[in-house]
């Protein structure tokens, strides 16, 4: 009975979802905050592939996330239309993880995760200045657009669509359907021959080895799959916002989310990630617009948001690893416990009287 | 066969080493193998044979160079010099999956269940992975890595988590999940050590029933009652030199054994 109620939840909660566009509510903030949202949802769910399943904390998605925003803006330049260069975007980010993962993934735990770090900063600055690098070599001149490639730090500029209203309403339900595609592919990797091999890497990569799972192999596919994915979502994002530029899509704060988000909701767990990604940003959304006022004296609390997730990243880390999925079974067992206890006061078992 | 003639091409190739050989083609063979960790000769010039279905004892004081002997043989370490080979193939240098699937696999001496698993994905892992699903030996992993907790008596706990076990079952899963992998060859690390006599009976039973079905066994050891009583040919190692080869009875009656262990008495003078 439980179950099917749980059932429904789910399900009305689908068709809120679904329905927030055509109601208006809000004033099209909810629609924009949806969108967030989903894209958000599947770019923690294509890290937790890789961090959570396999166990490789990367602070270096960022890179794949601005590889494909950047991959569809230029291509976009040139003419192409932007749904098209979708896979496209995924594929660069793929192949771009390829190129740096085969090397870095030799590492192992805390190693990786610092070559990671090492690997995100250095693309960044290799976007800010990729155009200077480029604009006097005489083969490469041929691939530059009105005498730009990615625009550097002034970044690159899409056009924008003519009914914007109906375009954004579109990209509401594509980031649902990028959503649902990501939680998808991580519940088949989660109960398929691929993720035990993950899960076995994450526990023990020696005994993993042993026997006869081809870690380095494994490790890099799943790299690879993760990088597709969040590859995807930068598509998505560069034809939402019609603009973008190295700090924003390469940036460090980026790939922190997306380590944030897994870890807030629960990681290596298939919901854990959607539940962290909602979380993140409704606080996100709160924080930015939120002011605090004592009489004379404003407190911006814009400025604070990253310190607040320092904060919450401590105080999960020492006091629920899981995350809230962690919380919430840890809650639900002591209210079962509780219940139990309780009937058992009302109903004395029988024979004890 | 094949391997027949590779092994008198190797022979004839460095006539300086040419020594009898059993007519029994061997499974695993090792030939001449150093490993050295800076100028630390850990493994030295050590050549041996095991012969399919047999168990085959690895004893020596601490430090011998057992473990890296192992771990060179399974891909743990890369060899400083020589070959190890496996039914005729080289087998030096594979990685350890490779080796896995080929049909060599080993239990770890510190023992490294995946622990946030529960047994039965445990030993899953090792039947999706191992030889016999790469040779289709394996249909089911689930149903085969049922029957290998049941062989090994770890059926009633197959939905415990692998960090609640205790260090007896910890041991067995360990040879559990090597075991799902089909292998042809078991290297055990020491799988006694560390446990109270019924249960070292109970894994000595286990190890006598792998044999059984088939399984060729090399056993590192320090527990002499399990070593010698199960073994059909112990092998001794000291500072990373051979230093006999026999039957249980020969290598304790053996001086150089005894020196190894106890050191030189003062009689011998």
């Amino acid at each position: 009975m439980l179950r099917s109620r749980k059932t429904w939840l789910y399900l009305a909660g689908l068709i809120f979802l679904l329905w927030i566009p055509f109601s208006g509510i809000g004033g099209g903030y909810l629609q924009t905050l949806g969108f967030l949202t989903f894209l958000y949802v599947a770019l923690s769910t294509a890290w937790n592939i890789l961090g959570g399943y396999a166990g490789q904390t990367s602070f270096g998605h960022g890179t794949f996330y601005g590889l494909g925003a950047y991959t569809t803006s230029v291509l976009v330049l040139r003419g192409m239309h932007p749904l098209a260069t979708l896979p496209l975007a995924g594929l660069v980010a793929s192949c771009y993880a390829l190129l740096w993962g085969y090397p870095c993934l030799r590492l192992r735990g805390q190693y990786f995760a610092i070559a990671t770090i090492g690997v995100g900063e250095a693309t960044r600055l290799l976007m800010l200045n990729l155009d200077d690098l480029i604009k006097d070599n005489a083969w490469l001149k041929g691939v530059l657009h009105e005498g730009v490639l990615t625009g550097g730090a002034t970044g690159l500029m899409l056009p924008t669509p003519g009914d914007i209203h109906s375009y954004a309403f579109g990209f509401y339900y594509g980031a649902m359907g990028l959503m649902f595609a990501s939680l998808l592919v991580s519940w088949k990797v989660k109960n398929s021959k691929f993720g035990l091999g993950l899960l076995a890497i994450n526990m023990d990569l020696d005994a993993a080895e042993t026997l006869g799972v081809k870690t380095a192999y494994y490790k890099n596919l799943a790299l690879m799959l993760s990088a597709f994915m969040v590859g995807i979502g930068g598509s998505i994002y560069a034809q939402y916002v019609f603009y973008i530029d190295p700090q924003t899509v390469f940036g460090f704060p980026m790939s922190i989310a997306m380590v944030l988000m897994p870890t807030i909701g629960g990681i290596g767990t298939l919901m854990g990630p959607v539940w962290g990604a909602v979380v993140y940003i409704v606080v996100q959304d709160q924080i930015l617009t939120a002011n605090l006022e004592f009489g004379d004296f404003k407190l911006s609390l814009s400025s604070l948001h990253l310190l607040i997730y320092g904060g919450l990243l401590v105080l999960i880390v020492l006091f629920e690893p899981k995350g809230i999925l962690g919380l919430h079974k840890r809650l639900a067992a002591a209210w079962a416990k509780r219940k139990k206890e309780n009937s058992g006061k009302d109903h004395p078992p029988a024979g004890s009287g | 066969m094949g391997q027949e003639e590779e092994g008198k091409f190797r022979e004839g190739s460095s006539p300086c080493r040419v020594r009898v050989r059993f007519h029994m083609a061997a499974i695993i063979e090792g030939n001449n193998v150093y490993k050295s960790f800076g100028g630390l000769m850990a493994v030295n010039d050590v050549s041996f044979q095991v012969h399919p279905g047999e168990i085959m004892g690895l004893i020596g004081p601490n430090g011998a160079g057992k473990t890296t002997l192992f771990r060179c043989l399974t891909g743990g370490y890369r060899v400083s010099g020589g070959r190890f080979f496996f039914r005729g193939r080289d087998i030096t240098n594979l990685s350890p999956h490779a080796i896995c699937v080929r049909g060599i696999t080993n239990t770890h001496q510190v023992v490294k269940p995946f622990s946030d698993m529960t047994v039965l994905d445990n030993v899953r892992v090792g039947a999706f992975f191992g030889r016999g699903w790469v040779k289709g030996e394996v249909k089911d992993a689930t149903q085969e890595a049922r029957r290998v907790l049941e062989f090994t008596g770890l059926l009633p706990k197959e939905n415990f988590l692998a960090r609640n076990l205790t260090l007896p079952d910890r041991k067995r899963l360990e040879v559990a999940r090597a075991l799902a992998t089909r292998p042809e060859v078991l290297l055990l690390d020491e799988v006694v050590a560390g446990l109270n006599p019924t249960e070292t009976d109970r894994m000595i039973h286990l190890i006598r029933k792998m044999r059984e079905s088939g399984i060729t066994i090399l056993m590192v050891e320090h527990v002499m009652r399990a070593v010698l009583g199960v073994s059909d040919r112990v092998m001794v190692l000291s500072f990373g030199e051979k230093i006999a080869e026999g039957t249980p009875q020969e290598v304790c009656a053996n001086p150089g054994v005894i020196e190894a262990y106890l050191g030189k008495g003062l009689g011998g003078r």
